[in-house]
């Protein structure tokens, strides 16, 4: 491709399809930056506990109603008063723009700043543990429906159709309600029911059909590709197959699929948390602090609209990715999303 | 055609039978879930709950009570709720369904207008900056949790800017049925409208700007253009209509799901009594008789719009008719 | 608290009532939101306050509670019946005269074959308060068996001749007349189907009859046309002739609606995040009041860390239930609670047992700080820190917010504390069942009548103990012989000398709070929005604000 002199050993074979991949993404400018974004978002909370509280000056998990800050020299009640007749009501203190407070008290007095940070660990976590789940999920059904055929794939293909009958969210939402009433006992397991390990679960389960799907028509071509054919023919066993043959010609769609999961399942986070039945009081996670700031929203807005900022910006960070990846993979499906 | 069709009824009870037996299943084991002391009333002595386990047959095996329940729901509808006594459930759905199918229709129409002109924009502006923010704009609207911006939209218009002229119109949230007063369901619902359809209005656009410009390619539309007609004209004439194929495949799954209990974030968000509320209320309550009425009503709401858009897809486009 | 309240009243009440006065209204139609109706209409079955308080025109029992404003209305007086009937026989004998010439909304006259077969139907129909207020009755044991074959023939006696109804008891019930007056004992015609009657509401003697009801959407009242005023105040004529209720319209919204003028009264209180607003602009026409309700968090004393007295003692020494105020808004809406009678029943002497300075044997007249020193040492004592302690509460809405502070308490405290918010429908039958080793739940109690009972013999008498069942109010599972003694006592003094039984209900408060079986935390006013076209907002004792005297020109 190049005729510089400089040219490595590399160089001179033809790059691989990965390559091709890689230098095609990073001449997508937007891709690049919301890659970029992410990464500082991811970063900025997955540090919280090492800085977030020497900023803030308080616990973000502890309620600090009857409590007080200094600002501008001056001790400011964290609750305030209403100036009125009857003195009725309290709203927690506005938007300070300073260290602590910087976006306000949420209803419990607890610093609305800091737990974005450690709301954005949670929420990030789950949609990245969620994707990787349901990725891993999508391609152990995908691959055995579309290789092995059949009647294995009349079943499995049956049972993606009777959860793709169901609203993917009212589905999450059932399935959080039933197991949140007392947790998940598996045998000798018990899964509390305020461990992030549910919702994750819950939320790779409902897009195991959306991902699976594509992955079943890949792999239904591949089986009738001549180098698998010929394999087929050799005596190769199957499962050497699947691992040498089909698992790497699967791989691009998963990686396409990944951020577009990943958006969707923090979409379904949030939802479900915004619902109370994802992430568990006293954790936080986006969904949770809109919630919370559902019954502030008159009078102190910024509790609400600050955290669904952050969902708008991570999930379209992750959109555009998923785009740039899916053009410089070249790899086409009828991605589409449900509501 | 007419075996197609059998089997898809097959299939139909088939799933029914599976998500009835499931959700059936699935309340009895969940701890606490036991309604008889919550019918019986607070402090109701012991006979007292005897009575009403009798009476509701809670006392019975577990098959013997999915079968008297289905019989109540689909036969005699006369299933009544657990956390109201006396609430009839088929009556509530039949009453929360027109206010859900407002919500959707209104908000469909909105989205397949305008992600057509944007979708069909962006694919004859293919590459120009139009295209690009077009196409943004879309992302965005893909990109935003639609329960948060129902309540930044309830707060611009609801409170902050309610009484400047921009939103005085706006009425209280809730619902106002079409029969009252078409006027107040119009404008009861029209923000509700917009909020639903922004994430359809990205998705469409998106989905319809690729389809056109995949089909550039195509042969036909290349031998349209050697005929030496418009681009324009091929673009609508010819381009728009094939693409209408996936187009009219994802809006009936949409539409479907949607008008099944999928816009409940809408409506908890605007207070619209719907389905989707009806169902999540259900839930949150473990009332299982309404459970079960809402969850089937979307499942046979959802596989039947399946059947339906099979059959316009039968129509539309006589290559699938070939290939089964 | 007492003295915020007049001052309240002296500040809203005197143009309102001065205006009714002048001229009074009658007429039009009174227009009421709420979120959503409850379920049936049945005046006997039905168990919730918002039907209660819209069926209080509608539905009469033979005694009631008086409908005037003050702490002052209590006990019950006569209400179909002529008298209040003296207990006889060492309290197995009331004797009572139906009142003449009631007709029920449909015409027909109200007779003594009415009332027993209405008796009948509690236990027929199934009334959920048939077991715990009417199985005195002679005969209820039968009845609560084979409620289909229910006679209870030993247990009325009524003769048409001279419209008398004797009641038969086979134990004394000290609060029976209380129980006579309860919404379960509404008379109805005696043809009334004995099953749930569900969203048709039957006949009834009040001023107004319900004409229309889906649950889903509206409800309609009209005028009684046969009634008659017989006492004012146990059943006054209404000001309205129509009343409409409509359902579904969020708190929020519903505000927005009165100040708009579209509406005249909303059931439910004003949300916290608009009480600002509501107090600066709409300050004339809130009504605040105090019913007889308070939250708490119960200790269950048959699992461990709360099984140990100091461990209970500790955590009331730390609670700050200052913030509890604040979290239910506010000085002006709610108070400190420290003790298992809430203000305004009878018997209630305020006392505080666990703040700083004061122990049970030296109470401190009122709540003033926690006293976390004394806590800690008193976990340490016990010898329970590091354990694993989970607060079961129902979810959504302020129980959240109490949960997660006493969370943060128990943390500190040195427990492994985690909060399991479970739905609100089923956190109320879950936390009473012991199988569930619930250890610490918040839950909130309200009486069904102004009576010290309804909070200490329900919530913590040995016989309101039922372990392994989902109906057992007594969560804390606890007992105490000679606490039960003291109650016994109290209650049968209330048949001869009321002051002297109010001071043994104030004793027996203070006795159990010694043992502290709970930790009370917060008692909080309704706080109601009206039109500002509403006036003469009566609000009674047992029966919060009165429908049919509100005033809409």
């Amino acid at each position: 491709m190049t005729h510089s002199t400089s040219a490595s050993a590399q160089d001179t074979r033809p790059p691989g399809p990965w390559r091709m991949a890689l230098r095609s993404l990073r001449r997508n400018r937007s891709a690049v930056f919301s890659l970029g974004v992410l990464v500082f978002l991811a970063i900025a909370s997955l540090l919280a506990p090492y800085y977030a509280r020497y900023v803030a000056h308080t616990d973000p998990f502890v309620s600090n109603v009857a409590g007080s800050i200094m600002l501008n020299g001056q001790e400011v009640d964290i609750m305030q008063p209403n100036d009125n007749l009857l003195h009725l009501g309290l709203s927690p203190i506005g938007p300070t723009w300073h260290g602590s407070y910087l976006l306000g008290a949420d209803s419990q007095g607890r610093d609305v700043a800091a737990r974005l940070l450690y709301g954005g660990r949670n929420s990030l976590l789950i949609s990245f543990c969620s994707a990787a789940l349901c990725l891993v999920l999508a391609a152990v059904v995908g691959i055995a429906a579309g290789f092995c055929g059949g009647i294995v794939d009349i079943i499995l293909s049956r049972m993606m159709d009777i959860m793709w009958s169901v609203p993917v969210y009212l589905f999450a939402i059932s399935l959080s309600i039933v197991t949140l009433s007392d947790g998940l006992h598996l045998g000798p397991f018990i899964i509390e029911s305020d461990n992030l390990i549910l919702p994750i679960c819950i939320i790779a389960l409902v897009y195991v059909p959306y991902a699976a799907r594509p992955i079943r028509g890949r792999v239904m071509a591949l089986r009738e590709a001549e180098f698998v054919m010929a394999a087929r023919c050799l005596g190769v066993p199957r499962w050497r197959i699947v691992l040498q043959d089909i698992l790497p010609n699967v791989t691009s769609t998963l990686v396409v699929l990944g951020p577009l999961i990943m958006a969707m399942s923090l979409l379904a986070e949030s939802a479900l948390s915004f619902l109370s039945i994802g992430v568990q009081a006293p954790a936080a996670s986006w969904g949770t602090l809109i919630q919370d700031g559902e019954g502030l929203i008159y009078t102190r807005p910024m509790v609400a609209i600050a955290p669904g900022l952050a969902i708008v910006a991570v999930v379209l960070a992750l959109n555009i990715l998923g785009d740039g990846l899916r053009d410089a993979l070249d790899v086409r499906d009828a991605s589409h999303r449900e509501q | 055609m007419l075996m197609a069709a059998l089997r898809r009824l097959g299939q139909t009870v088939f799933v029914l039978f599976g998500i009835s037996a499931l959700v059936f299943a699935v309340f009895f084991a969940t701890p606490g879930a036991d309604p008889t002391a919550r019918i019986a009333g607070k402090n109701a002595s012991p006979q007292t709950m005897q009575k009403v386990r009798q009476e509701y047959g809670f006392d019975r095996p577990l098959p013997v009570q999915y079968a008297i329940m289905m019989k109540k729901l689909f036969i005699t509808q006369d299933l009544a709720s657990y956390a109201d006594r006396g609430e009839l459930v088929v009556p509530e759905i039949i009453r929360a369904a027109p206010v859900t199918v407002s919500l959707v229709c209104g908000a469909a129409v909105i989205w397949v207008v305008v992600s057509i002109a944007m979708g069909t924009l962006a694919a004859a502006l293919k590459g120009t900056w139009i295209d690009r923010t077009l196409m943004m704009l879309g992302l965005i609207g893909i990109s935003i949790p639609v329960f948060w911006l129902g309540q930044v939209a309830n707060l611009i218009t609801q409170n902050r800017y309610h009484d400047t002229w921009l939103f005085s119109w706006v009425p209280a949230l809730g619902y106002v049925p079409f029969t009252q007063s078409p006027w107040g369901w119009f404008k009861a619902l029209v923000i509700p409208w917009v909020v639903l359809a922004v994430l359809f209005i990205g998705v469409y656009s998106r989905v319809l700007r690729a389809d056109l410009v995949a089909l550039s390619g195509e042969d036909f539309i290349r031998t349209a253009r050697a005929k030496g007609l418009s681009p324009s004209r091929i673009l609508i004439r010819h381009g728009l209509r094939t693409a209408m194929v996936t187009f009219v495949s994802l809006f009936g799954m949409d539409f479907a799901q949607l008008v099944g209990g999928g816009a409940l974030l809408t409506e908890v968000v605007f207070g619209l009594p719907g389905v989707g509320r009806l169902t999540y209320q259900a839930l949150t309550n473990l009332d299982l008789p309404l459970i079960m009425a809402t969850v089937m009503y979307s499942a046979v709401f959802v596989v039947l719009a399946n059947a339906a858009v099979d059959m316009i897809y039968l129509l539309l486009d006589p290559r699938v008719r070939d290939a089964r | 608290m007492k003295r915020v309240l007049p001052f309240l009243w002296g500040l809203m009440l005197p143009p309102i009532t001065a205006h009714a006065a002048e001229t009074p209204q009658m007429g039009g139609t009174l227009r009421i939101l709420a979120s959503s109706a409850a379920g049936t209409l049945d005046p006997q079955i039905s168990y919730i306050s918002l039907t209660k308080f819209l069926e209080t025109p509608v539905y009469d029992a033979l005694l009631t509670y008086p409908k005037f404003a003050g702490a002052g209305a209590h006990p019950v007086i006569a209400n179909l019946a002529e008298n209040v009937p003296q207990p006889e026989d060492n309290g197995l004998t009331y004797r009572l005269t139906l009142r003449k010439g009631i007709h029920f909304s449909n015409g027909q006259l109200l007779t003594v074959a009415d009332v027993a077969a209405s008796f009948r139907r509690i236990f027929a129909a199934g009334s959920p308060t048939a077991g715990p207020y009417y199985s005195a009755i002679k005969g209820a044991g039968a009845c609560l068996k084979d409620p289909i074959h229910c006679t209870l023939s030993e247990g009325i006696e009524t003769n048409p001749a001279t419209n008398t109804i004797t009641f038969h008891l086979t134990h004394p019930d000290p609060e029976f007349p209380e129980h006579l007056a309860w919404m379960h004992a509404s008379i109805l015609p005696a043809s009334t189907p004995l099953h749930d009657m569900g969203n048709t509401a039957p006949p009834g003697t009040g001023p107004y009859q319900i004409t229309d009801y889906n649950p889903t959407t509206h409800m309609h009242f009209e005028r009684n046309p046969y009634f008659h005023e017989w006492s004012h105040n146990a059943q006054p004529a209404g000001s309205p002739d129509h009343i409409d209720v409509t359902f579904g319209l969020e708190p929020e919204s519903a505000v927005t609606a009165i100040e708009n003028g579209q509406a005249d009264l909303m059931y439910e209180n004003v949300p916290l995040d608009r009480l600002g607003e509501v107090g600066s602009k709409y300050a004339d026409q809130v009504h605040i009041f105090t019913p007889l309700l308070y939250y708490y968090a119960t200790l269950n004393v048959n699992e461990p860390p709360f099984t140990s007295l100091k461990v209970r003692q500790a955590l009331n020494y730390a609670v700050n239930r200052h913030a509890m105020v604040i979290y239910d808004g506010g000085s002006a809406v709610a108070s400190p609670q420290c003790q298992l009678l809430p203000e305004g029943t009878p018997g209630y002497e305020r006392f505080c047992a666990y703040t700083a300075g004061a122990t049970p044997q030296n109470p401190a007249p009122q709540w003033v700080k926690p006293d976390m020193e004394k806590a800690r040492q008193l976990v340490q004592e016990s010898g329970t820190q590091g354990m694993r302690v989970t607060i079961v509460t129902p979810s959504g809405g302020k129980s959240d917010n109490t949960a997660l502070d006493l969370r943060s308490i128990l943390e500190s405290l040195g427990y492994k504390a985690s909060v399991h918010s479970i739905s609100p429908a089923i956190h109320f039958n879950f936390v009473q069942n012991s199988d569930n080793h619930v250890q610490i739940s918040i839950s909130g109690w309200n009486a069904d009548y102004p009576s010290a009972t309804s909070f200490l013999d329900t919530l913590f008498a040995c016989s309101n103990f039922h372990p392994h069942s989902d109906n057992s109010p007594n969560m804390s599972g606890f007992c105490d012989p000679h606490i039960d003694d003291m109650m016994h006592h109290a209650a049968q003094l209330a048949q001869t000398d009321r002051t002297a039984s109010n001071a043994a209900w104030a004793q027996v408060d203070r006795a159990l709070m010694a043992q502290a079986p709970a930790v009370p935390l917060v008692q909080t006013k309704r706080v109601v929005l009206v039109s500002k076209r509403t006036r003469n907002v009566i609000i009674t004792l047992n029966d919060e604000i009165l429908l049919s005297q509100l005033q809409v020109p």
